[in-house]
């Protein structure tokens, strides 16, 4: 399996961007849009997170981030998408996506589109690891339950 | 029939392992492995309602039917991105 959307260091998103500048004239595109997911320090009930750690159905988390990046449909765009595994810090990035597109429309939607896909369906589950030493992944408790994402 | 199934997350931790191996009756469906699942691994009864299947890496509703060879996926809600 050709490893193209889950990272085990750093994203170094500003590389990426570098890239796409390289590549606009030629490709015709007109809007490069950013999002980074980053680790935030308030949890979901537990207490002060003070990093995430990510863990993935690598081979289907890769192929469900490549049906979306098909079905976001977005015509002469290139889409380039980073899920970090393991541990990630507060105030680090824990999942970036840039998509580069001939206008700023297409390029905002498909960005959105992606995003609220990861967050619905792609298999990857984060566990929040608490200042006090605790730990609890998200999504597994009784009132987690009755809110299933499908 | 034989399957793998691997679990995840909170339901690895409550099973204690990463996968498992299956032997179920020719064309069983999803929902045969699932009742095999909680009988064998009682903590999974509390959190299966929640989770959905995935049979070799997609998304397949529980009466699917099942193959030799097949990767059962038990998928709790996921919480990336």
């Amino acid at each position: 399996m050709k490893v193209q959307y889950l990272a085990e260091q750093p994203i170094r998103w500003e590389d990426l961007l570098k890239a796409q500048e390289s590549r606009a004239a030629q490709e015709g595109w007109g809007a490069v849009v950013t999002f980074l997911g980053i680790v935030r320090a308030d949890s979901h009930g537990g207490g002060k997170v003070k990093a995430l750690f990510y863990e993935a159905y690598a081979e289907m988390a890769e192929f469900q981030i490549g049906q979306l990046v098909t079905q976001a449909q977005i015509p002469h765009a290139a889409v380039w998408i980073r899920h970090r595994l393991g541990q990630v810090e507060v105030g680090q990035i824990g999942v970036a996506i840039v998509v580069a597109a001939a206008h700023r429309a297409e390029a905002y939607a498909a960005c959105r589109f992606l995003i609220e896909g990861i967050k619905q369906r792609v298999p990857i589950w984060k566990q929040e690891h608490y200042e006090d030493g605790r730990a609890q992944w998200v999504g597994c408790r009784e009132d987690d339950s009755k809110h299933a994402h499908v | 029939m034989n399957v793998t199934v691997q679990f995840f997350a909170h339901l690895s931790d409550a099973v204690r392992t990463e996968s498992c191996r299956l032997h179920l009756a020719p064309g069983a469906s999803g929902l045969e492995a699932r009742e095999l699942l909680i009988q064998r691994y009682r903590p999974l009864a509390d959190w299966i309602d929640c989770c959905r299947l995935a049979v070799n890496q997609e998304y397949q509703p529980w009466e699917t039917a099942l193959k030799q060879g097949d990767e059962l996926g038990l998928i709790p809600p996921v919480s990336g991105g």
